[in-house]
């Protein structure tokens, strides 16, 4: 962001936290592009850098109303953006450590059973194919283990959840 | 997310947070008539004075602008008239009789005098809004200084509105001329 659009967004910044409805557009439009590449930055995965700057979003207008003029808008954004980021991060290691589950048994699969589970593999990423890239990330993020408590998070998973069955069943005709 | 839904998301959270600003002067609106009851004013009177002023520092908070800004020194100004009655109560001036006469309606007057020339010093210093401001902040210091001044009965707060204005008025008129 250069030198103009950062005082822009310090005045319009302003003009929101003394109670001008005016100024929410402009810093809408300001800061969520900002915040989106801040989180994309921070974060490997863009399913949850989206869901962390759309988080970052939501609690920086939360706080509007509390900004304090002296401050500078920009890294009091950020500085929210980045914490949201740092929260989700957190998170994602704990699931993980709570997920980390003992050795499976010895495989006593039959080459029939593993021929199976190669088609099913197959058709299951051709179907994939077919989905958008924000509902594959959200499946892939889900099938990893990586869920997010967010209620966000959830309704995405259901809705690519949805898609994908009703693409596996044009395929395949049935669940 | 939609962009639009995250939009909508965004607003709601923003006026949530102007709500949430109202409150706390709501709160402090009932700290101050906590504060009057303990020093002995009637909890039925000062009850329903603190829901207006409650409503009104609310509403004015929420809404934003030099109306908000208002608040504070409205709240403060109203306290200090508000405890100008009450410690001449506690000296153990009469309130009723000659002795409220002398003592208590003036006493009202005078800090009603106060409060309208500090808001109006400060409304004066406003870029913007200072009419609003003015307005805003003379209503508030009014209905928080009522709890006080209603010792001296209708007589304490007229005569507390009235040394507002008068002592206002002028300062409001030098200053702006000043400017």
């Amino acid at each position: 962001m250069d030198r103009g659009a950062r005082a822009a967004l310090q005045r319009e910044m302003c003009r929101l936290a003394d109670g001008d409805r005016a100024a929410f557009e402009p810093v809408f439009a300001a800061l969520w592009p900002v915040l989106r590449a801040f989180a994309a930055r921070a974060l490997p995965v863009p399913a949850e850098a989206e869901d962390a700057a759309q988080c970052a979003l939501i609690k920086v207008f939360s706080r509007a109303a509390e900004f304090d003029a002296s401050r500078e808008a920009l890294p009091w954004a950020l500085g929210i953006a980045a914490y949201e980021c740092r929260t989700l991060r957190k998170a994602r290691s704990r699931r993980r450590e709570e997920l980390r589950v003992p050795p499976e048994p010895a495989d006593e699969r039959t080459s029939e059973d593993a021929a199976i589970e190669r088609d099913l593999v197959a058709a299951a990423a051709e179907v994939m194919r077919g989905l958008s890239v924000l509902d594959q990330e959200t499946l892939l993020a889900a099938g990893r283990g990586d869920r997010e408590s967010s209620s966000t998070f959830r309704k995405r998973l259901e809705r690519a959840l949805a898609r994908f069955r009703k693409q596996w069943r044009a395929r395949h005709g049935a669940d | 997310m939609e962009p639009i839904e995250l939009r909508h998301r965004a607003r709601r959270a923003y006026e949530l947070g102007r709500a949430r600003l109202g409150a706390k002067a709501a709160g402090a609106a009932l700290l101050i008539a906590a504060a009057a009851v303990a020093l002995g004013r009637p909890p039925e009177l000062t009850a329903l004075l603190c829901a207006a002023l409650a409503a009104l520092v609310a509403a004015l908070a929420f809404r934003g602008g030099a109306s908000a800004r208002a608040v504070t020194a409205g709240l403060a100004a109203g306290s200090g008239a508000m405890l100008a009655p009450v410690v001449l109560m506690t000296a153990g001036c009469s309130m009723f009789g000659p002795a409220s006469m002398r003592f208590c309606v003036p006493a009202c007057v005078v800090a009603g005098g106060v409060v309208g020339a500090a808001l109006a010093l400060l409304a004066a210093r406003e870029e913007h809004g200072a009419r609003e401001f003015l307005l805003a902040g003379t209503a508030v210091a009014a209905v928080t200084a009522s709890f006080g001044c209603t010792l001296g009965g209708a007589a304490g707060v007229v005569g507390m509105a009235l040394g507002t204005v008068a002592a206002g008025a002028p300062v409001w008129l030098a200053a702006r001329a000043h400017r």
